[in-house]
């Protein structure tokens, strides 16, 4: 790849210093990767949709029997519902987090990520349960409940409320950290100075430093909301009978009574939703800037109703502040946004926490608090070979998958900052179609062609099925960074005789590191927490940490799961703290 | 390893040889075992199954034919990976276990490889248990199981799990149609022996009176053992085994076998494997009876070759679906009326708990 850039034959003819200059280039292998391995097998799927299996004709069947009744069409709501109030809850819990947390100087401000990347690290399956046993009727809040004289137990647990809460919970890491970025490259001064100019506090907050910062909320909202209709665990789990979402349908089609065609048709489904989603947001606010670009000033009608609406929402939250001051006076008015944040903390981490101890239970269940402790269920996991190698290889995966997913993501994102294409537009989106596109689609579509190519139960099949996954983040969390990085100094460089190759090793990757360190956590934990693409291409005897999990949870729910997590726990922490040192050091 | 179960050992391979002989196919096989020892992949339930079947079939097997077993897990319903594998050619299994359902999906599709023997090589064997593509190994039971400690007034039918005056409490369900139905027309005193073909119209109605007094859906069998043990529900329907494990854990809860429905998982082939013989092999070796008795210490399933009733101890008979007393108050789901109606009745039934 940076040969490719490098290289420079001498040739003259226009269309070849086309060819050799354009920044896109370097999105080429990405762009290939993508092709082969996410385009091709989803289209294979789809194409499945539209055809007779039995004679191989085109056939619409599967798509007029969604329309004949309403079921399909209602679990499209229901999913487009719980998706829109996550993304919605998600924004709301997450920005004031972000905003805190970009607002502390940069020693502590890694330390609180840590706190949103923990509950990030846990496995979701572990999470879920975790939830079921904090919800649950003899859960830890209604035994307290009980405790404290209420007479009923409260119904937390498999109705709207429990799918609310474990989806918010698995996604509030995903906002905050998308908007992050973005406020943290705000220049607070501003704020200071529309004061200074005579703006109350609440003004200056809703009608600079917030508007600023909408590039990044209307990003994460957009990030959890299509990652959130992919959801069957929690769901799955945590919900009540009302509570189906489309995911889980795919699955029953898929892996219980094999009818392939009428999974595609419902995949179709699912996105033409999140196409549809895109589209809107594309209308309002522009793809890009989903990586923190600059939003296009609209003007006219729409710019004013915006800018009346916080006008409004200004003016009433500098009353709700004033009547606050006057209630609690300055000083603890002045601790509400810490307790809110530290208590959003509480929320994130608690469930992880929770889990740790069970690992050490006498117990034969995963209960709480443990009836007694031993060490038996770290000695059932490490005399395992079937945990202990799974462990290993997800680990490695992981970390070759990083590796590989932050290199595409990286030229991909430096490719477009570069080019003012009218391509780019298309080329981002085409980035993150795997977002998009439910894992179950990509992953039985995957399944099919790595089959072909003998790359079913390798470990070379998984990382290219998790990268597939992880471009899309390594790609937002690059270009992010890359949208504040200053190009003259590249042209710097240049002009100081440095190649272009030089110029990206000793210039634009020190410059960017951090952007880089996140992309490549990021697709680490992608991978390592990645469960669908396992379950059907790891098959055999190469299974990764989160299918095993996957199935002693199904078949054997025991305290192992929570010794595993202990245990992932601390090796993941050590991980974070080196990253966080070696980030800090270089 | 003792000598006792060395001669079982050595049993079991004769019982093996000689069926292979019947078939036809022992010459290969052992050539097979004289030269070059063939390794087996071998896709079991997981879970409590790996260690179960590794002492009661892999481990004997091994020994007695110098063929290797490697075991993995499979999927709950593994018929998209087999369908894939075959279609594909790439045997990431030799031999993995189906349940009727997924068996009946797979042999209309053409995908299973044939077993070689039939029920009268093995006649203890239940005859439900064996078919030309496919052997039963062990017998799961749908039943309902109840707290003890918080249900006062025991339910002993699925009229009583119906009735949520007489007999109060929190109830979950499963989140399928299929066992749900069945106890909703078993609880509107349909016979158990008249079950098939499914009244669905009738059943829905009984389902609607109970419908706002399921507090919990369940979807995973380890979640019902969850359900259970937690306390989250008071009565719930499920697999035998699942609320053995809570109540072997210590729950106070209790099994009603009265009107249970069971079914069977047994091992297939997929059609084209390369090591078929040997894995054929495999199928045959683990229709014996003192074999099968071994797997019921670890898990609470039934043998599918009677027999095996003669070495398990009587405690531990009351247990399982298969012992006498146990299967004759229940009845075989039927997989011939599933298989046609699974689709539109899921369907039905998914439109049925939305609304």
């Amino acid at each position: 790849m940076s040969t490719l850039v490098a290289s420079q034959p001498r040739r003259s003819v226009l269309k070849g210093r086309f060819l050799r200059a354009h920044p896109l280039w370097l999105a080429v292998p990405g762009l290939a990767f993508l092709l082969i391995f996410f385009a091709y097998p989803v289209a294979s799927l789809l194409f499945l949709s539209v055809t007779d299996t039995e004679t191989g004709s085109w056939s619409i069947a599967s798509f007029a029997r969604i329309a004949n009744t309403d079921v399909y069409l209602r679990v499209l709501g229901i999913t487009f519902k719980i998706a829109g109030n996550t993304a919605l809850l998600s924004l709301l819990i997450g920005y004031p987090l972000a905003y805190w947390i970009a607002g502390l100087p940069e020693r502590f401000r890694n330390r609180m990520l840590l706190f949103v990347m923990i509950p990030f690290w846990t496995s979701y399956l572990v999470k879920t349960f975790a939830w079921m046993i904090i919800l649950g009727r003899s859960g830890v809040i209604n035994n307290l409940l009980l405790g404290s004289g209420v007479a009923e137990p409260l119904p937390l647990l498999h109705n709207e409320f429990g799918v609310m809460v474990g989806m918010v919970h698995a996604m509030v890491p995903l906002a905050a950290m998308t908007m992050l970025p973005v406020m943290t490259s705000i220049d607070r001064r501003l704020v200071s100075a529309a004061q200074t100019l005579g703006s109350s506090p609440a003004h200056a907050f809703w009608l600079v430093y917030f508007k600023l910062s909408l590039p990044g909320v209307t990003a994460a909202g957009l990030l959890v909301f299509i990652s959130s209709l992919g959801f069957f665990i929690v769901p799955a789990f945590l919900g009540g009978r009302q509570e189906t979402m489309l995911a889980q349908l795919i699955i029953t089609q898929v892996s219980e009574l094999l009818n392939w065609p009428f999974a595609g048709a419902l995949a179709a489904m699912m996105l033409v939703t999140a196409l549809f989603a895109c589209w809107i947001y594309d209308r309002i606010f522009g793809i890009s800037t989903i990586s923190g670009g600059a939003v296009v000033e609209s003007t006219g009608r729409i710019r004013l109703i915006g800018l009346k609406v916080l006008e409004i929402v200004a003016a009433l939250a500098s009353r709700i502040a004033a009547a606050a001051r006057l209630l609690f006076g300055k000083k603890i008015t002045a601790l509400f946004l810490p307790i809110v944040c530290w208590s959003i903390i509480a929320f994130l981490v608690v469930p992880t926490l929770l889990v740790l101890p069970m690992g050490f239970t006498s117990s034969e269940f995963l209960e709480f608090p443990p009836p007694g402790y031993s060490m038996r269920w770290f000695g059932t996991y490490f005399s395992s070979p079937l945990w202990t190698s799974a462990t290993l290889r997800s680990f490695g995966v992981a970390f070759a998958t990083a590796i590989v997913a932050t290199a595409i993501g990286g030229f991909a994102a430096l490719a477009l900052a570069n080019s003012r294409s009218r391509w780019s537009g298309l080329i981002f989106a085409f980035f993150l179609a795997p977002m998009i596109v439910p894992r179950i689609v990509i992953a039985v579509g995957m399944f099919y062609l790595f089959a072909q190519i003998g790359l079913v139960a390798s470990n070379t099949g998984l990382v290219i099925g998790h990268t597939v996954l992880a471009v899309p983040f390594t790609l937002v969390a690059i270009s992010a960074v890359l949208k504040n990085y200053d190009m003259r100094l590249d042209q710097a460089a240049a002009t100081l005789g440095a190649s272009r190759v030089r110029t990206l090793v000793s210039v634009t990757i020190p410059m960017i590191k951090g952007g880089l360190i996140a992309a490549f956590l990021f697709a680490f934990i992608t991978s390592f927490d990645e469960l669908t693409i396992a379950i059907f291409v790891s098959g055999g005897l190469k299974t990764t940490l989160p299918k095993q999990m996957w199935d002693d949870m199904i078949l054997q729910l025991n305290p192992t799961l929570a010794a595993v997590s202990v245990v992932v726990f601390v090796l993941v922490t050590t991980l974070l703290l080196l990253a966080e040192r070696f980030r800090r050091s270089a | 390893m003792t000598k006792k179960s060395f001669e079982l050992t050595r049993r079991g391979l004769l019982t093996a040889a000689g069926g292979m002989a019947v078939a036809g196919i022992g010459a290969p096989a052992l050539i097979g075992r004289a030269h070059a020892a063939t390794q087996l992949t071998v896709a079991d339930p997981g879970g409590p199954f790996g260690p179960a079947f590794r002492k009661a079939f892999y481990d004997p097997f091994e020994k007695a034919t110098g063929n290797k077993i490697v075991n993995v897990a499979r999927e709950a319903e593994p018929t998209a990976q087999f369908k894939a594998m075959v279609d594909t050619k790439s045997y990431t299994w030799d031999v993995c276990t189906l349940t009727l359902s997924a068996r009946d999906i797979l042999t209309k599709q053409g995908l299973l490889e044939p077993i070689d023997f039939s029920h009268a090589d093995v006649p203890q064997l239940m005859p439900e248990a064996i078919s030309s593509n496919w052997m039963g190994t062990d017998v799961y039971s749908t039943v309902f199981a109840y707290r003890t400690d918080r249900v006062k007034n025991p339910p002993t039918s699925w009229t009583d799990f119906f009735d949520v005056q007489k007999f109060p409490g929190r109830r979950s369900l499963r989140k399928n149609p299929i066992d749900s139905l069945e106890q909703a027309l078993l609880a509107d005193g349909v016979p158990l022996d008249k079950l098939y073909p499914l009244d669905i119209e009738r059943a829905f109605k009984k389902l609607d009176a109970i419908k706002p007094h399921i507090a919990v859906w369940w979807t995973g069998g380890a979640q019902s053992t969850q359900l259970l043990q937690s306390g989250e529900v008071d009565i719930i329907s499920g697999w035998n085994a699942r609320f053995q494990a809570a109540i072997d854990g210590g729950t106070p809860a209790k099994i009603v076998w009265n009107q249970g429905l069971y079914s069977l998982e047994g091992w297939s082939i997929p059609k084209g494997c390369p090591r078929a013989d040997v894995a054929r092999q495999f199928v045959r070796f683990c229709s014996d009876a003192e074999r099968q008795a071994i797997f019921t210490e670890i898990l609470a399933y039934g043998p599918t070759n009677l027999d095996a009733y003669k070495t398990i101890p009587a405690a531990r008979a009351a247990n399982l679906p298969t012992s006498q007393e146990n299967l004759k108050k229940m009845a075989i789901a039927n997989e011939d009326w599933w298989s046609a109606n699974r689709s539109a009745v899921t369907e039905r039934f998914n439109s049925w708990l939305l609304s």
